[in-house]
């Protein structure tokens, strides 16, 4: 597990431990039916799970309003039980990172409890009180659906208090010391109980200045390099991976000089790759990659289709976003502050070659993909239940009562399964599609292995290639070549498929082979009809490309615009050697 | 030495009446005016072997541009490949005998021709020859430059040059910029051009969306056209893109040549600008970083003599002009795609491509009306501006049909 660079090839396994497997009958997932299920999480070939918080909490923003940082919401069990997960994960070489919520805390977290108890107890400077809600007037309402206003009155303190997000919600004092040690302290809480890293929520919005949109300040990144520096110093092969949903050149200040996180989330990419799809072309993709900055070295993004948010439209264009609703939610329901709240399958209407299309470009594109729980199965969700819960039901196992997720009683479980007739657990859960051979998640889980082999899809470089058909998506991935090395191919570099792949050395290099750099062509057609293109390929002339899966030879490049026929939502992936 | 310029001539006259541009050219015109050919400007770009050479033939007074080049005659065939039709024929150098043909087929001598075009400021790896017209042979350097090399030449500055260069002037960036200009003797013998790769025609994305619009067929319910993607919402967002591009095109036109009033009684805003002239969805590319102008046309009629003065005349017109042959080109291609359906299906086909062309037009306008100070040049009121650019549509369709 000594790898400091994991990440930049890992896939990472979003879940829900709530939502997991529950071991105890009590309706709720916990941290027993996580060690269960790894089995599971080990055989799709996922590198690094992340938990979704699971401290104690009100639950009025699933979980993300912690009222405790430093221990286990009593439901999901204990702090020994989250230990076991983790020590049992690494044997099988998987990682675990979990979330953790810097911003802010619950209203009712002993902190602010004091805090607002009156204006001279010692942790009245830990939130931010104002006699007037004045403050910070430049600054937007995040979830403008609900809160009026980023103020709130406290009638106890006789004071308002600012939050960013829900009114339970209060901010953080960064600029209090005692509340950075405090913080500081929770990060080696966990880092010394052996989580290897942590997903940080909104961040950007951790220190405030009025005149300011009170995002992405200096300070705040200031905060982000003292972190960086203990995690370096004491804490090797852990990682902070953050969310910033921001425009790429405000998000690439994350990674600092290299000193800052590992990985940020690549948001303005997602909801970009279901427009292309919806609107048969590239263009919304090659755009946002044509913007998207060069990382510093050992930095990695994050990329996603869905999560247990809503489909972010923050990152679109106003016009973008009413064509993005009018297509994916027709129902006013399927809204949710700027976004979508959907699954994967609902979002693309069930269309299995959709799906496969999107996750051949998660899987291909620049980044380490994140997968949502549930989403490998094509999952649905229930626009019926409030705020986001639609999309956080409990995993479907078996067919059995509960979805095999739980033997509690129905009415006892902290969120009904689907149960409808296309998306509901009778038809689509875990035990069904293992035994399916054609089924997505087994199609998922060879996409997952033949990704793991190739380091190109990881650290490769991309360039777009020119394709006169605007439906056709063509990239190549290619290994920076490396001196004194021959070139890249399978087996040879980044492992065997399965968890964590392989050593971290050089990608590329057959020694013996006069083989040059390999690179990975991936081809996709974003249309539901089939399409011809042409591609240059002239650094290719003379090579012949293999394709991936089935290793089949494709016809050589010659110094002709090279044609391929691609069936609806068809995708190729290749590989190409240099000469 | 190179071969003498009468051997040269001897050779082009002949291979000129072989070539279908030659030809396309010549049939535009009275046989009595094609008159005699004479050589009219030589100069030999490289002397050895392999070597080349730009050769102007007139026939009557209309200039010809034809680019030799040469091998020994061993060579050749190894080089030109399967491009038999490229070979002029046999002559002397003074060293023996050496093979000439059209010099584009030769991949050597094509990519050191840029350095040639651009006084040697750019030089490339690799060519490619990717069309062949009649006025113009185009050829793309390294995905990165592409070079008209013209065939039919008329004297400097050829109309589109000169609107390149000073669009490029008055900081107009959306277009594919001059690189460079071979001109000689008072000719524009050639243009390199920024080549951006993965650019696509506008008319291809139209394509796209009308696919995606026809091809919902029987899903009745998305086929409401209120809805945004019920009429091609798909495409309108890039057409407000390309009406802006559009509106910043005009501006920097009247900045470049002028603004004429229109003699007027009614309209509260009536000026001719210089336009473009020829705009449709072919002229314009969508590339990663939004909408470029690619061309202005380059028809092979300018520089001949008759219709010389009026062609040389810029065009002055109402930028509503370009507008309505934008729009005219949304018309055409959507009937295209009706065309390629199956007719039992063209009833409700034409009433949906209807809407979509009115959804995207009106995208194009609004986009357009919205450009900063393009009050100056039509009036700003959306409804009034609308129903003019209909007219104006109305009556293309009318001189068609």
């Amino acid at each position: 597990m000594d790898d400091p660079r994991w990440y930049e090839r890992a896939v990472f396994y979003e879940l829900l431990p709530r939502g997991f497997y529950d071991s105890n009958a009590d309706g709720i997932g916990d941290f027993q039916g996580l060690r269960e299920k790894l089995d599971y999480v080990e055989w799709l070939g996922v590198d690094c799970v992340w938990l979704l918080p699971f401290y104690p909490s009100p639950l009025h923003d699933g979980g993300y309003d912690i009222s405790d940082f430093l221990t286990v919401a009593p439901e999901l069990g204990n702090t020994a039980d989250l230990v076991a997960v983790i020590e049992e994960a690494h044997r099988r070489g998987i990682r675990i990172i979990s979330d953790l919520v810097m911003n802010h805390t619950s209203d009712q977290h002993p902190w602010f409890v004091e805090s607002r108890s009156s204006r001279d107890n010692p942790k009245a400077d830990w939130f931010m009180w104002s006699d007037d809600d004045h403050g910070f007037g430049d600054v937007r309402v995040i979830f403008s659906d609900v809160e009026p206003s980023n103020w709130t009155f406290d009638q106890r303190r006789q004071q308002y208090y600012w939050h960013r997000f829900f009114h339970h919600q209060p901010d953080l004092n960064y600029d209090n010391p005692e509340v950075v040690d405090a913080m500081l302290g929770v990060v080696r809480f966990w880092l010394d109980l052996g989580i290897d890293g942590f997903r940080l929520d909104a961040v950007p919005y951790l220190y405030k200045a009025e005149g300011t949109s009170c995002e992405n300040l200096p300070a705040t990144h200031q905060l982000l390099r003292r972190i960086r520096a203990e995690i370096d110093a004491s804490y090797p092969n852990r990682i902070l991976l953050a969310e910033v949903n921001q425009w790429p050149d405000a998000v690439i200040e994350y990674f600092g000089d290299g000193d800052e996180c590992h990985m940020c989330f690549n948001f303005p990419l997602m909801p970009r790759m279901f427009m292309a799809v919806r609107r048969e072309q590239r263009f919304p993709i090659t755009e946002i990659l044509a913007q998207t900055p060069d990382l510093p070295d050992g930095c990695q993004w994050g990329i996603f289709l869905r999560n247990h948010d809503e489909l972010t439209l923050e990152m679109v264009t106003d016009e973008e976003r009413d064509y993005m609703y009018s297509e994916y939610a027709r129902d006013p329901r399927m809204r949710k502050n700027l976004g979508i709240r959907r699954r994967l399958a609902s979002l693309v209407d069930n269309d299995r070659r959709v799906a496969e299309l999107l996750h051949g470009l998660l899987l291909s594109l620049p980044g380490s993909p994140v997968l949502y729980y549930g989403d490998e199965l094509l999952m649905g969700d229930n626009i019926y239940l409030g705020d986001r819960d639609g999309v956080r039901t409990p995993m479907q196992w078996t067919p059995d009562r509960n979805a095999g997720f739980s033997r509690a009683d129905f009415a006892q479980l902290y969120l009904p399964p689907l149960m409808d007739p296309v998306h509901g657990y009778q038809a689509v859960n875990v035990e069904a599609e293992q035994r399916d051979p054609s089924s997505f998640l087994h199609w998922l889980r060879r996409m997952l292995a033949v990704r793991h082999q190739y380091p190109q899809f990881a650290t490769g470089s991309l360039e777009v290639l020119p394709a006169d058909n605007p439906s056709v998506l063509a990239y190549v991935r290619r290994v920076k070549a490396m001196p004194g090395s021959a070139g890249g191919s399978p087996g040879s570099a980044g492992g065997s498929p399965g968890p964590a792949g392989g050593s971290p050395g050089p990608v590329g290099g057959s020694p013996g082979s006069d083989r040059g750099p390999t690179s990975v062509m991936c081809v996709s057609n974003l249309s539901r009809f089939a399409q011809p293109a042409e591609l240059s390929l002239g650094r290719w002339e003379g090579c012949s490309p293999i394709e991936l899966l089935g290793r089949v030879p494709f016809p050589r490049v010659t110094s002709a615009p090279y044609s391929v026929t691609l069936a609806p939502y068809g995708i190729y992936w290749l590989e190409l050697v240099e000469r | 030495m190179p071969p003498t310029p009468g051997a040269l001539e001897e050779l082009v006259v002949p291979y000129l009446e072989r070539q279908p541009w030659f030809l396309a050219d010549m049939a535009r015109f009275d046989r009595s005016l094609r008159g005699a050919s004479r050589l009219a400007d030589l100069e030999i770009v490289f002397d050895g072997r392999p070597g080349l050479a730009s050769v102007v033939v007139t026939v009557g007074d209309r200039p010809f541009h034809v680019l030799v080049g040469w091998r020994e005659p061993a060579h050749a065939p190894a080089v030109l490949g399967s491009r038999q039709g490229a070979v002029l024929g046999v002559c002397d150098d003074g060293a023996g005998e050496v093979l000439c043909y059209d010099a584009l087929a030769d991949e050597e001598l094509a990519t050191g021709l840029l350095a040639v075009a651009s006084a040697g400021h750019e030089s490339a790896r690799r060519v490619r020859l990717v069309q062949s017209l009649v006025s113009h042979a185009s050829l793309v350097y390294d995905e990165r430059l592409f070079m008209k090399s013209y065939r039919v030449l008329e004297p400097a500055p050829r109309p589109e040059i000169e609107l390149l260069l000073k669009l490029d002037e008055v900081g107009f960036e959306h277009l594919l910029g001059a690189v460079a200009r071979w001109e000689r003797s008072g000719w524009d013998l050639a243009l390199v051009r920024e080549f951006i790769p993965g650019a696509v025609e506008g008319r291809a994305l139209a394509l796209t969306s009308l696919r995606d619009l026809l091809g919902r067929g029987a899903d009745e319910q998305r086929l409401r056209s209120d809805e945004v993607g019920g009429a091609g919402g798909d495409l309108s967002s890039e057409m407000r893109r390309l009406g802006e591009i559009t509106g910043s095109l005009h501006l920097a036109l009247a900045e470049a040549f002028g603004v004429r009033r229109l003699p007027t009684d009614d309209a509260p805003v009536a000026v001719a600008i210089r336009v473009h002239g020829d705009y449709h969805l072919r002229r314009v590319l969508r590339t990663d970083a939004g909408w470029v102008v690619a061309g202005f046309g380059d028809d092979p009629l300018i520089g001949r003599s008759g219709v010389d003065a009026e062609r040389r005349e810029p065009r002055f017109a109402s930028p509503l002009e370009d507008l309505a042959d934008l729009s005219y080109s949304l018309r055409q291609v959507a009937a295209e795609a009706v065309d390629a359906r199956p007719p039992a299906t063209w009833d409700q086909a034409r009433r949906l491509a209807k809407s979509w062309e009115r959804r995207n037009r009106g995208s194009l306008l609004g986009g357009y009306l919205g450009v900063e100070g393009i009050g100056d040049l039509v009036a700003e009121d959306r409804s009034a501006a609308a129903t003019s650019l209909e007219t104006l549509v109305a009556d293309r369709s009318a001189r068609t049909t």
